[in-house]
């Protein structure tokens, strides 16, 4: 009977073992999942989605914010009559029946049927109590104006990343409007219910922060209507306008038509969306002049009152015969009157006494050829000809606008030195930056350059003030005031020739001419009622000054 | 030599009751869901209401909707401002 012992202890030490190998799996190896699994039950993990911040104009209203949304689902599972769920859903959300049952298989769980359901058609809809069908709420963009500035502000689009703004200012500051998402982890009873103490989180994320613009929804909402009865009136197929303040760069509107609605974007095509007043590019035509001009009198080679020798007739210049707009010449005119009649000969005088170099070195000043940096999303990166290619025939066509592109925001920003006492402000839509927590970080004015003195920009002003006076547009010109001002009627290129028969047409001019509250520019596109400036930017300009002018409480000063 | 002991006493005194306590607060907090789930709901309805009156005062107060009202109720802009550039004189002769 000895055996007995040493087998029962032997039975009990592998037992043992056993017992201990099999605690050692548990608690050791499988020690990450079980805790795992554990925590999966009494824990919840709470996603914080972050709120994206507003946009406001300069009046503190928010022009773009979030509205709340309710997203529909449908448990296939839990519904009772198929037909007529599908039905009633169809009718109330306009959504054909047969999208709706294409997607109730019945291996699915939570389908989405719908998102952007507002709080009323969600209130509709769950008066019904159909069984199976539920709501998410989520945060959508608002736009309380509409359509209002909707090249500005840009819009929210989604793509397999998610979501994120598209061009303006929701694209140019993304990051800042997005937040950060934060997580929170809570602990559940029994019944799943949280536990008020055990609420801890992991990931503090934050709300997006709030951005202050320069734009003045007024003026923005004038400068809509006016460009809009504009384009009517004179049969253009699109415009766009620019209003800024010399002083700081501050855009006070910016409006293009055609626009689009941000709330209903995937409803337009790309091209819609660009906002033309910072991706076009076009030859300005004689809103160039008073740049050209303004360099040839800061570099000391022409006063107001040189004569132009060569303004007879037309110029010939290698080989080309270069003609005024409407083929008047005048004999040794001065510049004040080559400006008020826009003569190109005239100009072609003052490019070449400016000569390449020193045409190339100014324009460069005045930030011609290169990005403005403004603060949107797409702005293009306008050609500029290499030195090399510079011919003679390219300096006299400069002179007067043509043979050379910009962006309409490139020439405002250029043009803004004459109003502002020679110095260029770098534009912006921007002005301040609000975190969550209603901290207001102000962003400075910054100056970009100075290309021309304050003496050469107050002769141009008084230039200027005199082409209003005087020259093709004074009928429209606003009684009292003194704006200062130029017409530009630009050619279109079509196949290495000009389209004779479209321009655009364009009108740049800052008010009151001795202290400039804004500086603004109408571009209007083939209009088809007449293809010059003068009767068709013109009007549009003035119309909008008039407007500006009793807006801002300026009384006219004759 | 006897303060030592009234110290040990005294803490292990303070450790039972702070355990205690802890244990009443925590079952007493652990029980709280329903309230708590039902003070969430309640959060979550004022904060859609106040999102739903926002976005009504919003819409309410945009010039779009300002302009509109103003034309349907027949008012036109004001084209010619008056502008005073002197003092309006005390008497005028008819």
């Amino acid at each position: 009977m000895k055996w007995r012992y040493p087998f029962v202890f032997s039975l009990l030490v592998i037992l043992f073992v056993l017992i201990i190998g099999r605690l050692f799996f548990w608690q050791i190896v499988k020690a990450e999942m079980l805790s795992e699994l554990a925590k999966s039950q009494y824990n919840g993990s709470v996603k914080i989605q972050p709120k994206r911040g507003e946009i406001k104009t300069s009046d503190g209203f928010p022009i773009v914010t979030n509205k709340i949304s309710y997203s529909l689902f449908i448990d296939p599972t839990l519904i009772k009559d198929k037909n007529a769920t599908v039905n009633t859903l169809s009718s109330l959300l306009d959504i054909p029946t047969a999208s709706i049952s294409s997607q109730l298989l019945p291996d699915r769980l939570w389908v989405k049927i719908e998102s952007g359901i507002t709080a009323l058609k969600k209130g509709e809809i769950e008066k019904l109590q159909l069984p199976g069908v539920g709501f998410e709420e989520t945060y959508a963009r608002f736009y309380p104006e509409a359509s209002v500035a909707a090249h500005l502000v840009g819009f929210v689009g989604e793509d397999e990343t998610g979501k994120k703004g598209v061009v303006g200012l929701e694209g140019f500051y993304e990051r800042f409007l997005r937040g950060k998402e934060g997580y929170a982890v809570e602990l559940h009873d029994a019944l799943g219910r949280p536990i008020l103490s055990k609420r801890q989180e992991i990931n503090n994320g934050s709300d997006g922060g709030n951005l202050l613009s320069s734009i003045d929804r007024s003026v923005q909402f004038l400068a809509e209507q006016k460009l809009k009865d504009g384009i009517k009136r004179y049969g253009a197929s699109g415009g766009a306008v620019g209003i800024m303040d010399p002083k700081t760069g501050d855009i006070i509107a910016m409006a293009a038509e055609p626009s689009f609605d941000p709330q209903k974007y995937w409803e337009y095509s790309d091209a819609e969306y660009k906002n033309p007043f910072i991706t076009n590019t076009y030859e300005p035509g004689s809103t160039l002049k008073p740049i050209v001009m303004a360099s040839a009198l800061d570099a000391g080679l022409i006063t107001p009152q040189t004569k132009c020798n060569i303004c007879a007739g037309p110029v010939s210049v290698s080989g080309y015969e270069l003609h005024t707009w409407n083929d008047k010449y005048y004999k040794d005119t001065n510049m004040i009157d080559v400006i008020r009649h826009s003569d190109n000969t005239g100009m072609v005088f003052v490019a070449l006494k400016l000569g390449a170099d020193r045409m190339i070195d100014y324009l460069a000043k005045f930030g011609i050829g290169k990005t403005t940096d403004i603060d949107l999303q797409g702005e293009t990166d306008p050609p500029f000809k290499a030195r090399n290619a510079w011919y003679d025939v390219d300096l006299a066509t400069t002179g007067f606008g043509q043979g050379i592109s910009v962006t309409p925001i490139e020439l405002l920003t250029a043009f803004s030195a004459l109003a502002n006492e020679g110095k260029i402000m770098k534009p912006r839509v921007v002005t301040a930056f609000e975190n969550p927590n209603g901290e207001v970080l102000k962003i400075p004015t910054k100056v970009v350059s100075t290309p021309i003195s304050s003496k050469t920009a107050k002769i141009m002003t008084q230039i200027l003030v005199n082409a209003v006076e005087n020259g093709e547009a004074q009928w429209t010109k606003l009684k009292g005031y003194r704006i200062a001002g130029k017409t530009g009627t630009a050619s279109i290129p079509v196949k290495g020739h000009y389209d004779p028969d479209s321009t655009i047409t364009s009108f740049i001019g800052f008010a009151p001419a001795e202290d400039p509250k804004f500086i603004m520019l109408v571009i209007l596109d083939k209009p088809a009622t007449s293809i010059y400036a003068a009767e068709t930017a013109a009007p549009v300009f003035f119309d909008i000054a008039s407007d500006l002018l009793t807006y801002y409480g300026i009384p006219p000063s004759e | 030599m006897k303060k030592p002991y009234l110290v040990i006493i005294f803490l292990l005194g303070l450790i039972i009751a702070l355990s205690v306590v802890k244990a009443v607060v925590y079952n007493r907090l652990s029980t709280s869901g329903v309230f708590v789930s039902q003070v969430e709901v309640e959060i979550g309805s004022y904060k859609t209401q106040n999102a739903i009156l926002s976005e009504e005062l919003l819409k309410t107060s945009s010039l779009t909707n300002v302009a509109q009202r103003a034309l349907a109720l027949g008012f036109t802009s004001g084209n010619s401002p008056m502008i005073l550039k002197t003092s309006r004189p005390l008497a005028v002769r008819p």
